[in-house]
């Protein structure tokens, strides 16, 4: 944890009286740090959970995702499993605890994530192209796009995502603009197998680290 | 009928039966199930002048035996706690206790009287859970009797005559004097004999019989087991009518009331008096200032010499260091804390699977249940809100409180839902039973284990197919049970057999301390 994560964390405990000695009794404090109980330790991403990695987001990004789960426009169809456990949170969110969140998730550090997929990353460059135009060459993410950054983020979310917007779990909502823009993407990957692929290349990009516990899709 | 159950499937189900019978014994052997006759005893070595430092992550019974045990034997032990409370899934709900579900905290608002609780997570305690049950007595926990079949509570199933509540006894009885008279008629005595000497086949016939309270000639023509339609002290009693065979076989129901009192939750069943957290007070009476509260586990590296810890705590992040490590952190919520457990140990982390338990309860204005004969139990509704719980305790009193829903299998149904949708969907289900359930029941909670902090589940789910543990699971789990590099222990009832009972959780701790003992006892010699 960086100095300025203490720093900040000290500054929100204090203003909000929470400490650990209160006693058994007392109301606890309400707060919206709920996030590392399914996140991981400095939001690293939870794949038991199957929830994402959060250090090192675009602020811009994640101001939106949480807005938009909050108004329903993610995490709302029914069979968005994942999707609507992240709802129940974001919905208890206010723009302040919005805005105090963001720069919390902005003190993580975080390493690359471990590859947990294994796909042909060589067609996947191939079908990358595509993605490039508005994610960019190296997976960093386009503001100007509104296109996140891929790289550095767990690859079974990734293919989460991909599927997500195949079967239109995410990108359908009527107010969902950037979600319907992304949805139209994932036609060209054709299957599974693409979005595998895909994820293999963006595993490249991403300095994601190879490990002994691979597991086979 | 159209079929007959003939001779061969009979002998079938004989077979089988032996088959159980070596199930058990290899079980025993297993140590799934209890083989010996007492509790286990842990006769640990004592560590004298020496020192040994013992990090315990997670509070759950597991975690406090640990540091109970320890105690006792000389180790200085620290319990790091995430969550402001101990017990993790010992969880019992009072007046002003702070309900931490992830979207949707609760304060409870139960009145402030000591029998006005409710046991969100463990309720029960089989007579046959030793090791709990010596731990109850040591700590001097005091025990009742839990009621969990009722006779007279109800059956709603909306498949069963025309969604009217029925009384338990009737519809057992009634289908045990049918599923008798099937057996009765469809074995002649001859084909009895086949397998068994005529005395044992007279035996069979006759505990046949009297099952399902057959007449001599072994026909079902109701019974009075179901109780009287009328009368029965002063008068003579007047027999019930029969539920038709037909219409019982409409609904389901059987399946799970059949089996509802078997195996763990048979007779008798025990609770602590005043809730089943009283198990945890006895512990924390003894290492309570062991704890660590509201400090959340960040990293775990193991090395050479020891264990590393990290927490937060307070938003500082500390660090501990011990010679040993017990671990009770669901091991879901242990995948995503950075550590360096060998590949072995996350493959069966990340295999294992978080049940999505639920439960829900409301303060009862009135024991509504007690005027219609009804002293604890369970009554079975074939909707989602699936059990209503009438508690055990505080009979006659002016309030209780009663749980409205129970799903062990899949609560996901109303875990997805909101605190008000939940809260409706219990009062349209318990109307069936209760028709001014809604005007008798307030003050509501709700526990979505699913979502509750520092939990995300209600218990480990090791095995995916019916057929039972595969080779593959059962090495998992032993690679998940042994320690690494002799100093990191996982333990709860996730590394157990038997998941989702506080016995399995005790014994992985017993298990983890003996192996403990050969080790500090060869470095000690
Ligand atoms: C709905 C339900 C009904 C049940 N019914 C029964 C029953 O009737 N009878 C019965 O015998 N058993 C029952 N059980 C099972 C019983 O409750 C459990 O088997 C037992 O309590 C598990 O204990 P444990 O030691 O595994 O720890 P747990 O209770 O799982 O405790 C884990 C602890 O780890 C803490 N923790 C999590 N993350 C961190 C972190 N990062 N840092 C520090 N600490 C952390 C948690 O806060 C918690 O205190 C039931 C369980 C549920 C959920
Ligand atoms: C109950 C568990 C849970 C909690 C608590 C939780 N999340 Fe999530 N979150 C999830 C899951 C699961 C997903 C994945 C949803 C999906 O697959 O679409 C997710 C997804 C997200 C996403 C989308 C990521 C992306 O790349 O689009 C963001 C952003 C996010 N969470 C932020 C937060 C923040 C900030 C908090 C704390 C305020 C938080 N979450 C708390 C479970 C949780
Ligand atoms: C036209 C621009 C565009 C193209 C081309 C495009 N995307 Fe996207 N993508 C987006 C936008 C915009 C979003 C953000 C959607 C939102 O805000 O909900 C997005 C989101 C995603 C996400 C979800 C990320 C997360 O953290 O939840 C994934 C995964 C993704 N894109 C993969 C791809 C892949 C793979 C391709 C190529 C096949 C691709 N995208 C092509 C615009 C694009």
């Amino acid at each position: 944890m960086t100095r300025k994560t203490w720093f900040s964390l000290c500054l929100f405990f204090l203003l909000n009286g929470m400490s650990s000695f209160a006693a058994e009794n007392e109301r606890e404090p309400y707060d919206d740090r709920y996030c590392t109980s399914c996140h991981g330790t400095d939001g690293r991403g939870n794949e038991a959970v199957q929830a994402p990695r959060l250090a090192g987001m675009e602020p811009w990004y994640l101001q939106r995702q949480l807005e938009n789960f909050r108004a329903g426009i993610r995490g709302a169809h029914p069979r968005d499993i994942e999707g609507i456990a992240m709802r129940a949170m974001a919905v208890k969110l206010s723009n302040r605890s919005i805005a105090d969140i963001i720069e919390w998730v902005g003190s993580w550090e975080t390493g690359p994530a471990e590859i947990t997929i294994v796909g042909d990353a060589s067609v996947g460059e191939i079908l990358y192209g595509t993605c490039a135009a508005c994610h960019g060459s190296n997976a960093e993410g386009n503001e100007a796009i509104a296109a996140p950054a891929l790289a550095g983020q767990n690859d079974w979310y990734l293919i989460t995502q991909l599927r997500n917007f195949m079967a239109g779990y995410r990108g359908t909502h009527p107010q969902d603009r950037y979600g319907a823009q992304m949805r139209t993407m994932v036609n060209g990957l054709g299957d599974v197998t693409g979005i595998i692929d895909v994820v293999s290349y963006i595993n490249t990009l991403s300095g994601n680290q190879g490990s002994s516990r691979l597991i086979q899709n | 009928m159209s079929k007959l159950v003939s001779r061969r499937e009979f002998l079938n189900l004989l077979a089988a039966t032996g088959g159980t019978a070596a199930a058990l014994k290899a079980g025993a052997a297993l140590g799934l199930l209890p083989g010996g006759a007492t509790a286990a005893t842990l006769d640990l070595l004592n560590l004298g002048a020496s020192n040994r430092k013992v990090t315990i992550l997670g509070s759950g019974l597991s975690g406090l035996t640990v540091a109970y045990e320890l105690g006792k034997y000389g180790y200085d032990c620290t319990i790091l706690e995430a969550s402001h409370r101990c017990g993790g899934r010992i969880f019992t709900v009072r007046h002003g206790d702070l309900i931490d579900e992830i979207g949707n905290r609760q304060y409870c608002e139960f009145d402030d009287e000591p029998h006005m609780y409710f046991n969100a997570g463990a309720a029960r305690i089989p007579s046959i859970h030793r090791n709990v049950l010596a731990y109850c007595k040591e700590l001097g926990v005091e025990l009742e009797v839990f009621i969990n079949e009722n006779k007279t509570s109800y059956v709603q199933d909306d498949n069963l005559l025309g969604g009217k509540a029925i009384r338990n006894i009737d519809y057992t009885t009634n289908m045990r004097g049918f599923m008798a008279e099937l057996l009765a008629k469809s074995l002649t005595i001859e084909e009895m004999n086949a397998p068994f000497t005529v005395r044992e086949a007279e035996t069979l016939l006759g505990m046949i019989r009297s099952f399902g309270d057959l007449g001599e000639d072994d026909l079902y023509r109701g019974s009075f087991r179901a109780g009287y339609a009328a009368g029965g002290f002063l008068n003579h009693g007047v027999q019930k009518d029969m539920i038709a065979f037909r219409d019982l076989l409409k609904s389901q129901a059987g399946r799970g009331l059949m089996s509802a009192n078997e195996g763990d939750t048979g007779p008798i069943l025990l609770q602590a008096v005043g809730g089943m957290d009283k198990l945890i007070q006895g512990f924390t009476n003894h290492v309570g200032d062991r704890v660590k509260y509201r400090a959340r586990v960040a990293s775990v590296h193991v090395r050479d010499d020891g264990v590393e810890v990290a927490y937060d705590q307070d938003g500082v992040r500390h660090l501990i260091k011990a010679d040993y490590c017990f671990n009770c952190i669901p091991t879901h919520i242990m995948t995503g804390i950075e550590h360096n457990f060998p590949a072995d140990y996350v493959t069966a982390m990340k295999y294992v699977r978080r049940g999505t338990a639920y439960k829900a309860a409301f303060q009862a204005k009135e024991r509504f249940w007690e005027q219609e004969d009804i002293y604890g139990g369970i009554t079975w509704m074939n909707n989602p809100s699936q059990q209503i719980w009438y508690p055990s305790h505080g009979i006659h009193k002016a309030k209780g409180i009663v749980l409205a829903s129970y799903d062990y299998g899949d609560g996901s149904y109303h875990t997805k839902m909101t605190q008000r949708a939940r809260i409706e969907a219990h009062l349209k289900d318990g109307e069936k039973v209760h028709p001014n359930y809604r005007n008798l029941l307030e003050k509501p909670i709700t526990i979505a284990w699913h979502r509750m902090n520092h939990m995300l589940g209600c218990s480990a789910r090791w095995t995916r197919s019916r057929g039972g543990w595969t080779h593959d699971e059962e090495q998992m789990y032993h690679h998940l049970q042994s320690p690494v590099n002799g100093r990191h222990y996982f333990i709860g009832d996730q590394i157990s057999m038997h998941s989702a009972w506080q016995e399995s959780a005790v014994m992985s701790a017993q298990w983890a301390l003996a192996h403990l003992d050969r080790r500090v006892r060869a470095e000690l010699a």
